[in-house]
């Protein structure tokens, strides 16, 4: 079916003066000036920010970056502290610490990004779901909240991924099953509240359809608690992928992710390598950090409130 | 209040089941034969069918999961949780044995979170946005990107290069070697204590900035009393609510950080032990681990409840 092309010229029809459409107006230019005034407002996190987007950029690029291969043993180099042809050591058998810290990140990244997209995004809906229906629907979601939220999350995670075998798509899964609860809770609280506003219960007396009023009248106003979530939790979520490695129940060797190579740094004896043991958790922390100061930073501009509810 | 615990404690014994039955479900769910992981996969292949079947009989495993279940939640009830596949020690006496170093090293790290945690909060809310105020802030948001378990391999490399000093690597209880019980506890204990101060800073800090705002503050101020005093006498008791609320929650989860932790410093204790099951696929042991740490965070969870509802009457008229 062709759309018909325009009734009549507009000009004759209607004789009102043409508005010169405005060139800011184009996403690229909102998203610009978005962009500008998260740097004016919050600079410290927008230099967190530009560090986080090197690192996922790091993530991305590894084997044009990576100065040797991950998983190549130099035999001729073992074991050895920083120098100048491997300037992060080389780990017991032989491997360039640089390059697996480099190859780590994706593991990292993966996971984390894997790990939130499913488990906060799941949670979320959920918590729009339980928060908007509300009635028994509620009650059986706080109480299978309440249940997921009775381990702490590293415990549940290491009996989850540990049930389902090492991979990276059951350390994902793993750790997204954790980050369900804080979804439900937050978003759910906050459809709550806005449920009671009286542009929603406007919506709903002109006969809006459920689905149409959450996706159009509720949904948006969740994005911002959302994005905050999602950035927090990316730094949790790599911590718990790290310590999932780190006790041998993550994404398993000879891929190298940050905790595998920290769990691995002691494998030789009692006394790890200092250089084995510094760089990937440097790695780990910078890493956090810079999503975590990001996550501030978007917080303080999107939603002040929210500053002790996440 | 008395109706206020009997409800708390029945909700926790409610969840308890629950959380049984899925730590139950979740790790019978695991792919591959538990005799796998007790014989190697070479021995396995060596047992005949009739061995197979006699160890899974002997073994409870045979069984519809269901009386499998009820079986434990019996043996739970009359105290024996079982053997590991691997070691003589039964699961309740590894339980007794290691259980006091983890929990005195969860206690020490509570009390040190609140020692450094609340001045650091005091301090930065004595001059919001201030020179001192963005450094605290900084550095206590440096401490939650800090993985709990690398900063532990770093004080026990730095111990060792700079001093040539290791914490002894036997347990030994409070009450028999207090010296080595210290040395062994003090290192976990400091690195899980300082990653909860920092979230304990955070809180009290914008919990005590919301209660300065209040008339009360003002008149103490208005009184003439001098900032450290106001802050400290008069607006600290109603800040530290939401703080104790989070520091039982953290509690627990510190419960959970002393795995990986405890496995950094070597330390004996029951986190290492969960290390240990996991890494061996000791489901029989994981899974009374997995339910005591369960049980211990929902316990806590009620105590600090009740610990709120006490100190704050608005919450047990609820």
């Amino acid at each position: 079916m062709t759309v018909p092309e325009a009734i009549g010229e507009p000009e004759t029809l209607y004789p009102i003066e043409r508005i010169p459409a405005a060139p800011e107006t184009t996403l690229r230019h909102r998203v610009g000036r978005s962009l500008l005034s998260f740097v004016r407002r919050a600079p410290l996190s927008a230099f967190w920010g530009c560090i986080a987007a090197a690192i996922v950029v790091m993530a991305l690029t590894a084997p044009l970056i990576a100065p040797y291969e991950p998983l190549k043993s130099d035999f001729r180099h073992m074991t050895k502290p920083p120098a100048a042809p491997h300037y992060f050591g080389t780990d017991q058998i032989g491997r360039d610490t640089l390059s697996r810290v480099i190859y780590g990140s994706r593991a990292s990244l993966t996971v984390a990004i894997g790990a939130v997209l499913f488990g906060t995004t799941l949670g979320s809906l959920w918590g729009l779901a339980s928060g908007y229906f509300g009635g028994r629907f509620d009650i059986v979601s706080q109480r299978i909240i309440e249940f997921l939220q009775s381990f702490p999350d590293l415990i549940l995670a290491m009996a989850i991924a540990m049930a389902l075998g090492a991979g990276i798509g059951t350390v994902i899964v793993a750790i997204a099953i954790t980050r369900i609860p804080f979804g439900g809770r937050v978003i759910r609280a906050v459809v709550l509240s806005l449920k009671e506003m009286s542009y929603v219960e406007a919506a709903r007396g002109l006969g809006a359809s459920h689905l149409r009023m959450m996706a159009r009248h509720i949904l948006p106003q969740c994005i911002a608690p959302y994005l905050i979530l999602a950035t927090t939790h990316l730094g949790v979520a790599i911590i718990i992928e790290a310590s999932l490695g780190f006790l041998g129940v993550g994404i398993p060797p000879p891929t190298p992710t940050w905790g595998n190579m920290l769990a691995d740094s002691l494998n030789g004896g009692l006394v790890p390598p200092w250089w084995l043991v510094l760089f990937p958790g440097c790695a780990i922390t910078l890493t956090v950090l810079a999503f975590n100061l990001l996550g501030d930073g978007i917080r303080d501009i999107l939603d002040p409130r929210l500053r002790r509810a996440v | 209040m008395y109706h206020y615990i009997v409800r708390r404690l029945g909700f926790g014994a409610f969840t308890v089941i629950g959380v049984s039955i899925v730590i139950f479900f979740v790790l019978r769910v695991l792919p591959g034969d538990p005799l796998v992981a007790i014989f190697g996969p070479e021995g396995f292949t060596k047992l005949s069918d009739a061995d197979r079947a006699g160890y899974m009989a002997q073994l409870g495993l045979s069984d519809p999961l269901i009386v499998q279940y009820l079986h434990w939640i019996g043996d739970i009830a009359r105290g024996s949780l079982g053997h590991s596949f691997f070691r003589a020690e039964s699961v309740a006496d590894m339980i007794e044995r290691r259980g006091p170093l983890t929990g005195e090293i969860a206690l020490i790290s509570v009390a040190l979170s609140w020692i450094v945690g609340i001045p650091v909060a005091i301090i930065s809310a004595l001059r919001p946005n201030s020179f001192g105020d963005n450094i605290t802030r900084f550095v206590s948001i440096l401490f939650l990107a800090v993985p709990g378990f690398w900063f532990g391999m770093l004080i026990v490399l730095a111990s060792l290069f700079w001093f040539g000093y290791r914490a002894p690597l036997a347990g030994a209880s409070l009450l028999a070697n207090p010296w080595d019980n210290l040395q062994i506890v003090i290192g976990p204990a400091v690195v899980l204590g300082l990653g909860q101060a920092a979230y304990i800073a955070r809180m009290a800090r914008s919990s005590l900035l919301e209660v300065i705002r209040e008339d009360y503050v003002r008149t103490a101020r208005a009184k003439g009393l001098n900032g450290f005093r106001v802050i400290s006498l008069h607006a600290l008791p109603n800040a530290l609510l939401p703080v104790i609320t989070l520091s039982g929650i953290l509690l627990g989860f510190v419960l959970a950080g002393s795995i990986p932790v405890e496995r950094a410093f070597g330390t004996p204790g029951l986190g290492y032990a969960m290390f240990t099951a996991v890494s061996e696929r000791d489901v029989f042991v994981m899974q009374n681990l997995v339910f005591l740490y369960a049980v211990v965070f929902v316990m806590l969870n009620i105590a600090v409840d009740v610990t709120i509802a006490w100190l704050d009457p608005r919450i047990r008229y609820q």
